[in-house]
């Protein structure tokens, strides 16, 4: 591929190519790495529309916070990993009201 | 105190880095540990590319979904697999090259451990695209990445499967 104009969208150039390795990846790779890049995948795409000013919402937010702080405990904690996915998925039922 | 077990206990996988490259001279100092690992029929096969290069890092930063935290250095350990069946014929190329280069990455660690350096081994990048990003001839192939850094985030350790549960004497069953 030679170069293409990915300057002004490089981010999100990053965050296709990101997926999309990760979807070859997590075909041989552990169970747990595909909710772990979902997870990450859903933060990066957070940080790019919050720094291109697309996005802002104190309550989401405080959502993605939480990803960010449990998306590690996938490999140290599975458990708490599962509770806290629980919870933030009754957080954002919450902000659907 | 600097024992080989407080280094080994000390080493964590860190995925957090200050933006400060570690010297070349000290990189060399890592990759001639690596060399001094154990290797099968001593075939020697690993290749160390030592990427300080920031475009190039941001590439292979690109399709590694497994590196984290913006190291400022990589070691992508690879293997001649070409060499490795010449010598070592099919086991040589399917494991003892690969496990050859897991010692050496454990060298690199540990003495960067010492040095104060961080590490964290990452396998999940996508090959094809390494390669290519690295040029890396046909019969290179990528096998691990050590990134390497400053970090002043220590990750607390994670549980460890205590001895009496992994080991036996002399046979399966004869717990310790």
């Amino acid at each position: 591929m030679g170069e293409i104009n990915i300057n002004n969208q490089k981010e999100f150039f990053k965050l296709i190519s990101y997926m999309v390795t990760s979807a070859r990846g997590c075909i041989d790779e552990p169970k747990i790495y595909g909710s772990f890049r979902l997870l990450d995948s859903i933060c990066k795409l957070y940080n790019i529309l919050e720094k291109k000013k697309l996005i802002e919402d104190d309550k989401l937010k405080e959502v993605i916070n939480k990803i960010e702080d449990n998306k590690y405990n996938s490999f140290k904690n599975k458990d708490k990993f599962i509770n806290s996915l629980d919870m933030i998925i009754l957080d954002l039922v919450d902000l659907m009201d | 105190m600097k024992t080989i077990i407080n280094i080994i206990k000390k080493r964590r996988s860190v995925r957090n880095y200050k933006d400060k490259k570690v010297e070349r001279k000290i990189m060399e100092e890592l990759i001639l540990a690596g060399t001094w690992a154990p290797s099968g029929s001593n075939i020697q096969s690993w290749k160390f590319v030592i990427v300080d290069n920031n475009k190039i890092k941001e590439k292979i930063d690109t399709f590694s979904p497994g590196l984290m935290g913006n190291p400022p250095n990589l070691i992508v350990i690879c293997y001649d697999k070409k060499l490795a069946y010449e010598k070592g014929g099919k086991l040589g190329r399917d494991e003892l090259g690969k496990m050859d280069i897991c010692m050496a990455a454990q060298n690199i660690m540990l003495l960067a451990t010492e040095k104060e350096i961080s590490t964290c081994p990452v396998k999940s990048f996508d090959d094809n695209a390494l390669k290519k990003i690295l040029k890396l001839p046909d019969y290179i192939d990528p096998v691990l990445i050590v990134t390497l850094g400053y970090s002043d985030k220590q990750p607390s350790p994670p549980n460890r499967k205590s001895v009496d549960k992994v080991s036996f004497y002399n046979e399966w069953g004869r717990l310790i």
